[in-house]
C-alpha cells in the first residue's frame, strides 16, 4: 500500500467517524431496546430531531468558517413567535406567515455577519448578545406570553404520515440535509467555506469574497433557524416565547460531535445530522431502557463523552 | 393568637426543623404539617401605615403565560383597590437571581410600602427579603407554593399536595382503580414536582391495585413532554393511565397517545386551566382540569394591603384548586384565545395582548 493509498484511507475513516459511530450506537441501542427495530419508531426519530437537525445545518456552515452561532436559540423563539403571530389562525395566512419568519431569519443572519465580518467584536460575544437582544424584542412583541394561533391544517399536514408511516416532517428534514449537503460540496460557496475556516489570512490574500461569505453563511444560519423555530411549531403546537430556549447548545454539540470543530475548516453537514441523531438516541435510550430520572442524567452524559472521544478517535487531531 | 416577630421566627425555626426530623422517620402528614405553618396569625401591627401605599412586585421572571396572567391579576386587583394602591411598580429579574436581589433593593430605594414576589431561586433571596422585613416593609410571596421562610410574612398560595391529591384521585376513577400509568411531572428538584408525586403517592396508597411504571420529568415543555410520551409508549405496551396535572405537557402527550393511535385505550389525568388544554378536554369530553389559579396574585396583593391596615392575616391564606369537569370545559375553554391563555375571571381589559 502506498503512502497515497494509506492517506485516501486515512481520509476516509475521518470523513466517516461520525457515521460509524452512529451506527454503532444504533446497533447497541437495537440491543438494549426493540424499539429501534420497529420502523414506525425509527422513522419518528426523523421527526423528533427535526427542529434541532434544522438549525444544525446553517450553525454547521458558520462553524466551519471558524466562527459560531449562539442566536440560533433566540431565533427559533422568536421565528415560533412570529409565524404563529401572522398565521393567527387563518389558513390563507400560511404562505405570509412562512415568508415573514424566513425574512426574520434572514435579518437577524445578515446582522449577525456583517457585524462579524466588519466587526472586531468575537463571534461568541457577539452572537450571544444578538441572542438577548432578540430574545428581548420577543418578550417585549409578545407580552411575555404565546402570541397568535396556528393556522388549522399547518400542524395537521406536516405531522402526518404518508402510508401511516412515513413523517411528513421528517422527510422535511431528509430534503434540507439533502440540500444543506449537496451545497457543502458542490457549490463555490461551500468550497470558500473551508478555504476560509483553514487559514483566513491566506483566503484573504488570495482575494477570496472573505466578507461576503461570512454574511451569507450567518444568513444560512438564521434562516434556517427560522425553519426550525416552524418544525418546532410542527412538534408542539404551541408558540411561547421561550420555545427555542437552550436549543443552540444541543445544535452545537450536534455539530461538533459531527467533526466540525470551533477551529473550523472542517467537518461538514452529513456528519452534524449523525450527531444529532447521536444525541437523540442517547436521550431516547435511556428513557426505553427504563432508568429513573436522575441516573438517565448521568448514563446520557457518559454515552455522549464516549461518542465524542470515539468520534476524535476516529477522525484525528485537527489539522 | 397573635405572636410576636421573635416568637415568629423561633417558633418557624422549630417547626420546621421538627418538620424534617419527623418527616425523616415518615411520621407526619405533610398537608397536616403545611396547614399548621400556614394558619399561623402573624402580628402585623408593626407594618401598619396610613395610605394610599407604593406596592412593589418582584418578578424573578415575567416569560411563561402563567406567570404573566399572574401580573395581570395584580394589576387588576390595584385598579380594584385605586384608593389604597397609590404606584404599582413592577421589575423583571429574567431569571436571574443576583438580579433579582438588585431589583429588590432598588424598588426600597423607591421607598414601597409593601413588596410582592415570586422568587428565581428561594434561597438566594432570604437574607435580602429579611432586611426588607426588619425596614418595616411587609413581604407576600405568590409564587404558588407555600413558603416558611423567615423572609416570608404572608403567602397567597395553593397547596400542590393538595392538588396531586385531586388529579391523582380522578385519574384512578377514571381507570377504575387498577392498572398501570405513568408519571410526567415538571422540573426536576423543583418543590413543585416534589409535592406532586408525594400527592400522587399518597391517592396509590389507597389503590393498591395500580402500579406506577415510570416517572419522567417534562419540564412543563410541550416538546419534550411529547418526545418523553413517544418513548415511554414503545417502552411499555400497556399503559391504562397518565398522571400529569399539567396542562402545556398534557397537550404533548395527548399528541403522542394519538399518533400511537392509543387514545381509547389510555386515560389522562385532569390537566390545568390552560386555555389549549380546556380546548382538548371539550373535544374530547375526557379528563377534566384542576386549577392552578394565577389569581393568586391578586389574593396576594389584598391580602398586602390588609397588613398593611394593620389586620392580623394567616401566614398563608390559600387559594383551593376545584375540579373542572369535561362538561364545564365545554362552557369555559375558548376557541377564539390562543392555547396559552388562562381561563378565570381575569376582566377582557386587562388580558394580556
Amino acid at each position: 500500500m502506498t503512502s497515497i493509498d494509506r492517506e485516501g484511507g486515512r481520509l476516509l475513516v475521518t470523513r466517516l467517524a461520525t457515521p460509524l459511530v452512529l451506527a454503532a450506537m444504533y446497533g447497541i441501542a437495537a440491543a438494549v431496546s426493540d424499539a429501534f427495530l420497529d420502523p414506525s419508531y425509527v422513522l419518528n426519530l426523523f421527526r423528533q430531531v427535526a427542529p434541532v437537525g434544522i438549525a444544525a445545518i446553517g450553525v454547521t456552515y458558520v462553524m466551519i468558517l471558524g466562527e459560531v452561532d449562539l442566536s440560533v436559540g433566540a431565533v427559533i423563539s422568536a421565528s415560533v413567535v412570529v409565524c404563529a403571530s401572522v398565521m393567527d389562525g387563518d389558513a390563507t395566512r400560511i404562505p405570509l406567515a412562512i415568508g415573514a419568519t424566513c425574512l426574520l431569519g434572514l435579518s437577524i443572519g445578515a446582522v449577525n455577519g456583517v457585524l462579524v465580518a466588519y466587526g472586531r467584536v468575537s463571534s461568541f460575544i457577539l452572537t450571544l448578545g444578538i441572542a438577548l437582544a432578540v430574545t428581548g424584542l420577543t418578550q417585549v412583541y409578545s407580552g411575555g406570553t404565546s402570541h397568535g394561533i396556528v393556522a388549522p391544517g399547518f400542524r395537521e399536514f406536516l405531522n402526518a404520515r404518508l402510508w401511516g408511516v412515513v413523517p411528513i416532517l421528517g422527510l422535511c428534514l431528509v430534503a434540507f440535509v439533502a440540500v444543506g449537503v449537496t451545497y457543502q460540496r458542490t457549490s463555490a460557496f461551500g468550497r470558500r467555506l473551508y478555504l476560509i475556516g483553514s487559514n483566513r489570512t491566506a483566503a484573504q490574500l488570495s482575494g477570496l469574497p472573505v466578507a461576503r461569505t461570512i454574511i451569507w453563511a450567518y444568513m444560512l444560519s438564521g434562516l434556517l433557524g427560522s425553519f426550525a423555530g416552524m418544525a418546532m411549531i410542527v412538534r408542539s403546537g404551541a408558540s411561547g416565547t421561550l420555545t427555542g430556549q437552550g436549543l443552540e447548545f444541543q445544535v452545537l454539540a450536534a455539530v461538533v460531535l459531527g467533526g466540525t470543530t470551533f477551529e473550523g475548516g472542517r467537518g461538514g453537514v452529513g456528519g452534524t445530522i449523525a450527531g444529532c441523531f447521536i444525541l437523540l438516541i442517547a436521550f431516547n435510550l435511556v428513557i426505553l431502557a427504563g432508568l429513573s430520572s436522575y441516573p438517565q442524567l448521568i448514563v446520557m452524559g457518559a454515552i455522549i463523552i464516549s461518542a465524542s472521544a470515539i468520534q476524535s478517535r476516529f477522525a484525528g487531531p485537527p489539522r | 393568637m397573635p405572636i410576636t416577630r421573635r416568637q415568629f421566627t423561633a417558633g418557624s425555626g422549630l417547626a420546621l426543623a421538627g418538620l424534617s426530623a419527623r418527616s425523616a422517620f415518615g411520621a407526619d402528614d405533610p398537608i397536616e404539617a403545611e396547614d399548621l405553618l400556614a394558619s399561623q396569625i402573624v402580628d402585623t401591627s408593626r407594618f401598619k401605615r396610613p395610605g394610599p401605599y407604593t406596592v412593589g412586585v418582584s418578578a424573578g421572571y415575567l416569560a411563561t403565560s402563567w406567570i404573566v396572567y399572574e401580573r395581570q391579576y395584580i394589576q387588576w386587583a390595584a385598579d380594584q383597590h385605586k384608593a389604597d394602591v397609590r404606584q404599582l411598580i413592577i421589575t423583571d429579574a429574567g431569571f436571574n437571581p443576583q438580579k433579582q436581589v438588585s431589583d429588590i433593593e432598588d424598588l426600597m430605594r423607591q421607598k414601597i410600602d409593601l413588596l410582592i414576589y415570586w422568587p428565581v431561586d428561594e434561597k438566594t433571596l432570604t437574607g435580602t427579603l429579611t432586611r426588607v422585613i426588619e425596614r418595616g416593609v411587609p413581604t407576600v410571596n405568590v409564587f404558588g407554593g407555600f413558603s416558611a421562610s423567615p423572609g416570608t410574612v404572608a403567602n397567597a398560595y395553593i397547596s400542590q399536595l393538595r392538588l396531586s391529591e385531586l388529579v391523582a384521585s380522578e385519574l384512578m376513577k377514571s381507570i377504575g382503580g387498577k392498572g398501570r400509568i405513568v408519571a410526567v411531572l415538571p422540573i426536576p428538584g423543583s418543590q413543585e414536582a416534589a409535592d406532586q408525586l408525594t400527592g400522587l403517592k399518597r391517592v396509590l396508597k389507597d389503590n393498591p391495585g395500580v402500579e406506577l411504571l415510570n416517572i419522567s420529568y417534562g419540564s412543563y415543555d410541550r416538546a419534550k413532554s411529547k418526545q418523553i410520551m413517544e418513548n415511554l409508549l414503545q417502552r411499555y405496551p400497556k399503559i391504562d393511565g397518565v398522571f400529569s396535572p399539567s396542562g402545556h405537557m398534557n397537550l404533548g402527550i395527548v399528541e403522542a397517545i394519538e399518533d400511537a393511535g392509543r387514545l381509547g385505550q389510555i386515560k389522562m389525568s385532569p390537566g390545568d386551566e390552560l386555555n389549549g388544554w380546556l380546548k382538548w378536554v371539550a373535544r374530547n369530553k375526557t379528563a377534566g382540569a384542576v386549577t392552578f389559579t394565577p389569581s393568586i396574585g391578586k389574593v396576594g396583593l389584598e391580602l398586602g394591603l390588609r397588613i398593611l391596615k394593620g389586620e392580623p392575616v394567616p401566614r398563608g391564606e390559600r387559594v383551593p384548586s376545584e375540579y373542572i369537569t369535561p362538561e364545564k370545559a365545554v362552557a369555559i375553554a375558548d376557541a377564539s384565545a390562543p392555547d396559552d391563555a388562562w381561563a378565570g375571571p381575569l376582566p377582557r381589559e386587562f388580558r394580556p395582548r
